[in-house]
């Protein structure tokens, strides 16, 4: 199999499956409790949570762990319930629809921008904020794909998940700079200082832990400005020079994108066809196409880039991780010609009326 | 997911889904001089993600041969591909007939979410036929 659906989710790296099992054994015990195995428990809660804070520039006490990325935007969206609210339009639903529920007129306003998008990986500009004014970045595509720094940046707010890094599923972190506006989403417990109810999910959180820890020892993002790089720039521009009908949806420049996601389309072919005829070859991909997320529309995100909803339903995403080298996008350019000509020639759309 | 015995449940459509998306029966290829045909019916916008076209070969009231072309997704693929097997050597009153019922059967059923935006087929074999019965006149 050649996995190309990292930025959906990355494979569990050995080092977490291995922390995770080691957990599942010694650190069961309630993390909130005074005994010497939630003590354990805690310590080792403790320890992601201060080198989550070292690799994005923050202070401990200004990361709270939650169950997703979802949980933390909707815990930000929530924060300033009533007020105005301002996004991009590209950013994930957890932001754009908790926005359009609980948005209002209130003051302070908040920003709310991701760094990076997650179906086409391009660089969003992060708004200037005038004095009283807040500003959230989702940076879930971002972490251990390019250095962090939430101070330089100048948030108040960021937003990291731990599976997209090769963590568990289950397990999100939101920054909360000290001294901005917080309110819990979850009430009801002392966990995380009060800032968020329920019982420590410590084995993920150790999952989590060894990912970071894979991440700072590898200094990943290296391997991503390089060699990760290079495997995204060949397959993006052996597309367009072998596929006809090819366009891109991805600026490629280095200073236009991260580094590993590739966004495509194909004219007169439809994404969910592609997607699955490459599964058929054992190359794992997503598409923007409305058909394959049972939904009704497209993807936002590339409708908001280009307005036109065939390219939207055209589109396919690769996305590379660590475990990716040059044979594979061999192997995609061996079979996706193929693919993208046969569903071109059912097409009801003629390839002659594409430009 | 590897292990053979339950790699074909593991896929997100039925087995008869899979072989008619994979191996369509009766798609015309490229353009549509290729297949002599008698009426030409069209449904769907590629805007909405899916179109069909069905192109008919008409004799005595029977259709003897048919090709389709389809824009759309694996399930649009495939229930197109299982339309063009049903009507194949019909009369044109009961290739009328054929609903989107006949061919979600046909193909084992697809998701429910499915069934709407994809079965689509039938309304362009009846557009077809009513061209040619049209053209007759």
């Amino acid at each position: 199999m050649i996995y190309l659906d990292y930025a959906a989710t990355a494979p569990l790296l050995p080092e977490v499956l291995d922390a995770m099992h080691g957990a599942e054994k010694e650190l069961f015990a309630n993390a909130s409790a005074l005994h010497t195995p939630g003590h354990l428990a805690k310590n080792e809660i403790e320890k992601c949570r201060e080198l989550l804070a070292k690799i994005v520039h923050a202070e401990p006490e200004e990361i709270i762990f939650t169950s997703s990325a979802s949980e933390a935007n909707n815990t930000v969206i929530r924060t300033f319930e009533g007020c105005q609210i301002e996004t991009s339009p590209l950013e994930h639903h957890s932001i754009i629809e908790t926005a359009k529920i609980y948005g209002g007129k209130k003051l302070p306003k908040l920003y709310s921008y991701m760094l990076a998008n997650n179906e086409t990986g391009e660089f969003l500009k992060l708004p200037s904020k005038k004095e009283g004014e807040y500003l959230h970045s989702d940076l879930t595509q971002v972490l251990g794909k390019m250095p962090i720094d939430v101070k330089g940046l100048g948030l108040d707010y960021a937003t990291f998940s731990a599976h997209k890094i090769g963590g568990p599923v289950g397990v999100g972190a939101l920054y909360v700079k000290n001294g901005a506006p917080f309110k819990p989403l979850i009430i009801g417990g002392n966990q995380e200082k009060k800032r968020r109810g329920s019982t420590y999910n410590t084995i993920g959180i150790v999952g989590f832990k060894a990912a970071l820890e894979y991440i700072e020892k590898n200094r990943t993002w290296e391997k991503y400005d390089h060699e990760i790089r290079e495997l995204r720039d060949t397959l993006a521009k052996r597309i367009l020079s072998e596929i006809p009908g090819s366009s891109l949806n991805t600026e490629i420049d280095k200073d236009k994108s991260l580094p590993n996601i590739l966004n495509a389309s194909f004219a007169a072919a439809e994404g969910e066809s592609i997607q699955l005829y490459l599964d058929a070859e054992g190359i794992i991909v997503s598409t923007g196409s409305a058909c394959a997320a049972g939904d009704i529309k497209p993807s936002h995100v590339l409708m908001a880039k280009t307005g036109d909803a065939e390219v939207a339903h055209s589109s396919i995403r690769f996305s590379f991780g660590p475990a990716n080298t040059m044979k594979d996008v061999e192997k995609v350019m061996d079979v996706l010609p193929g693919i993208i000509a046969k569903l071109q020639g059912m097409s009801t759309i003629k390839m002659k009326d594409i430009k | 997911m590897s292990d053979g015995k339950t790699e074909e449940q593991d896929w997100v459509y039925s087995d008869i889904v899979k072989d008619h998306f994979l191996n369509p029966r009766n798609f015309l290829m490229g353009n549509e001089s290729n297949f002599k045909y008698d009426a030409m019916g069209l449904v769907g916008n590629p805007i909405c993600g899916d179109q069909m076209k069905m192109y008919i070969k008409v004799q005595d009231d029977k259709i003897v041969d048919i090709r389709w072309k389809t824009y759309g997704c694996a399930s649009a693929i495939a229930s197109t591909s299982a339309l063009s097997e049903l009507a194949k050597g019909k009369t044109l009153d009961d290739a009328l007939l054929i609903s989107a019922k006949d061919i979600d059967n046909y193909l084992g059923n697809l998701p429910k979410h499915k069934f709407h935006c994809s079965i689509l087929g039938h309304d362009a074999l009846r557009d077809a036929i009513n061209n040619y019965r049209s053209n007759k006149k």
